[in-house]
């Protein structure tokens, strides 16, 4: 079903809202905000929806499930971000418009560059956590993805707690262990056709106990 | 005795009222034995240290005023305005969407997405709501992004405009009135009442004067709470029971006789000498929610 179809219904069942882009005020965000306005159970929620493109709220949330975050700080200000964490530096923006809204910073003014630019020209506040290993950003489609052992442990996880059936991931890995830094929405150029097999096995697999699919 | 933290950017000290106000807060939480300390941006990851936050900074799913709401939510403390009102009042689609659920009275509206674009169905819109209609974005606040539009082409403008951030918006019925009503509400209870004047010459409360970024805006006649109408105040109980149990401003048309909901907006403006001029008691009843 088109999700513009399914905002002008009022279809009363469980809603599996298929997006590559889940971002706030998308169309993505209202068919789970308008499935719930109707009492459905609805993947994703719409609060998960805006949790997860807001970094700080990921981390805190994923913490709190269990997932193996590093130390952030949610700030706008550069000075602030050196004394409390040192370099290197992982910045992301907290604000959910990009699709590749993080920077490393190895210096100074790296990190000028990168907070500038993150944070809209100052009008947002960035999200900065240190940079122990190397960053890996990868595709997750219902938790599932191309790495393996704890990244993909993560991937699960996130999933689990989220419910986003596709998105982007970034991960930091340092020796054996990983942690999770970001999440993004996907790009419809990044969606290859292996992705969309993924997509539809699990589709059929659901649609199979009788559930309403949005897409 | 409590610590509150209030969340504000350097914006809401720029209006000597709303400056007072906040002194206000900050005066009447020390008289009841309360720590009340103003907390910027840098301070966020101070919240962990406080009992309650009160956020005074303007709130959307958007800002850092809902990662400070979410993370307060998160760590089990008290907050107003909390992450779920945010969301709800934060988005007129999602407001509106729920008044028609919950059958609140509420201005004749229309939802629109990118695909409705188009001559036939804007011929509809128009047959259905009257000539002129308005154009609400759905992260509308302090008047800005509604306008007031009377044929297809300005609707197109203003639509395309609109589209470029959000992909849906609301249009409603214009229903011209000489103010609107406010209604503070608190944890399901009538706060303060004012009558938002609307200035002359102009159709909303906060207007932009033509040419100029400024932005002229009308009176505010404050009025007690047991003085208001009986009825209003129903309906705006009815507006907030839909949303939560939070702090929240509700405007309220009243035509022909009837009050209908404009919207409900949380983080209501409070400032000095305008919402408090006749309910000074304001300030003592919102620290004694975010504490109890």
């Amino acid at each position: 079903m088109k999700p513009t179809a399914f905002l002008n219904s009022s279809i009363k069942d469980f809603t599996l809202n298929l997006n590559n882009d889940y971002r706030y005020l998308k169309t993505g965000y209202y068919v789970s905000m308008h499935a719930e306005v109707l009492g459905n159970r609805v993947i994703p929620s719409s609060e998960s929806i805006i949790d997860a493109s807001r970094t700080p709220i990921l981390l805190l949330r994923a913490s709190k499930a269990g997932i193996p975050t590093l130390p952030y700080l949610v700030t706008g200000s550069v000075k602030q971000i050196i004394s409390g964490l040192g370099f290197p530096l992982v910045v992301f923006a907290v604000n959910p418009f990009c699709y590749d809204g993080f920077s490393i910073a190895q210096n100074k003014s790296a990190l000028y560059r990168a907070v500038k630019s993150l944070s809209m020209n100052y009008k947002f506040a960035v999200c900065a956590q240190p940079l122990r290993g190397e960053m890996v950003s990868f595709k997750s489609v219902f938790g599932k993805c191309k790495m393996e052992g704890e990244v993909a442990d993560i991937s699960m996880k996130v999933y689990e707690v989220f419910r986003l059936p596709i998105c982007k991931l970034h991960v930091q890995k340092v020796g054996d262990e990983a942690y999770l830094c970001g999440l993004q929405p996907l790009r419809m150029e990044e969606i290859l056709p292996a992705d969309l097999e993924m997509v539809s096995e699990e589709v059929s697999r659901m649609s199979r106990k009788g559930e309403h699919l949005v897409g | 005795m409590a610590r509150i933290a209030c969340f504000v950017e350097k914006y809401n000290f720029s209006d000597q009222r709303e400056a007072i106000a906040l002194q206000n807060f900050q005066r009447t939480a020390q008289r009841m034995g309360h720590e009340f300390d103003f907390l910027f941006r840098e301070g966020i990851p101070e919240i962990p240290r406080y009992d309650a936050v009160f956020i005074r900074a303007t709130t959307d799913p958007l800002f850092t005023s809902y990662v400070v709401s979410k993370t307060a939510w998160e760590l089990g403390r008290k907050v107003i305005d909390d992450p779920e009102s945010i969301q709800i009042c934060g988005n007129k689609i999602h407001l509106y969407d729920l008044f028609k659920k919950h059958d609140v009275p509420h201005i004749p509206t229309v939802f629109l997405n990118k695909e409705d674009l188009h001559h036939k169905r804007l011929l509809e819109v128009f047959e259905t709501l009257g000539k002129p209609i308005v154009v609400k974005a759905p992260y509308t606040s302090f008047s800005k992004y509604v306008e007031k539009v009377a044929c297809e082409t300005s609707f197109r403008d203003v639509a395309k405009r609109y589209f470029r951030k959000s992909d849906m918006l609301a249009v409603q019925t214009f229903m011209p009135t000489a103010f609107d009503w406010r209604v503070g509400v608190l944890n399901r209870k009538t706060l303060y009442v004012c009558k938002y004047m609307i200035p002359k010459g102009r159709w909303k409360h906060g207007a932009k004067r033509r040419g100029k970024p400024t932005f002229v805006w009308g009176r505010t006649v404050a009025l007690k709470t047991e003085n208001a109408p009986s009825k209003l105040k129903e309906v705006a109980l009815k507006a907030c029971d839909v949303i939560g149990h939070g702090l929240y401003g509700v405007d309220i048309k009243e035509f022909n006789g009837n009050y209908v909901v404009v919207e409900v907006n949380d983080n209501p403006s409070i400032y000095a000498g305008y919402e408090d001029s006749r309910n000074k008691d304001l300030y003592g009843k919102i620290i004694e929610y975010l504490v109890d």
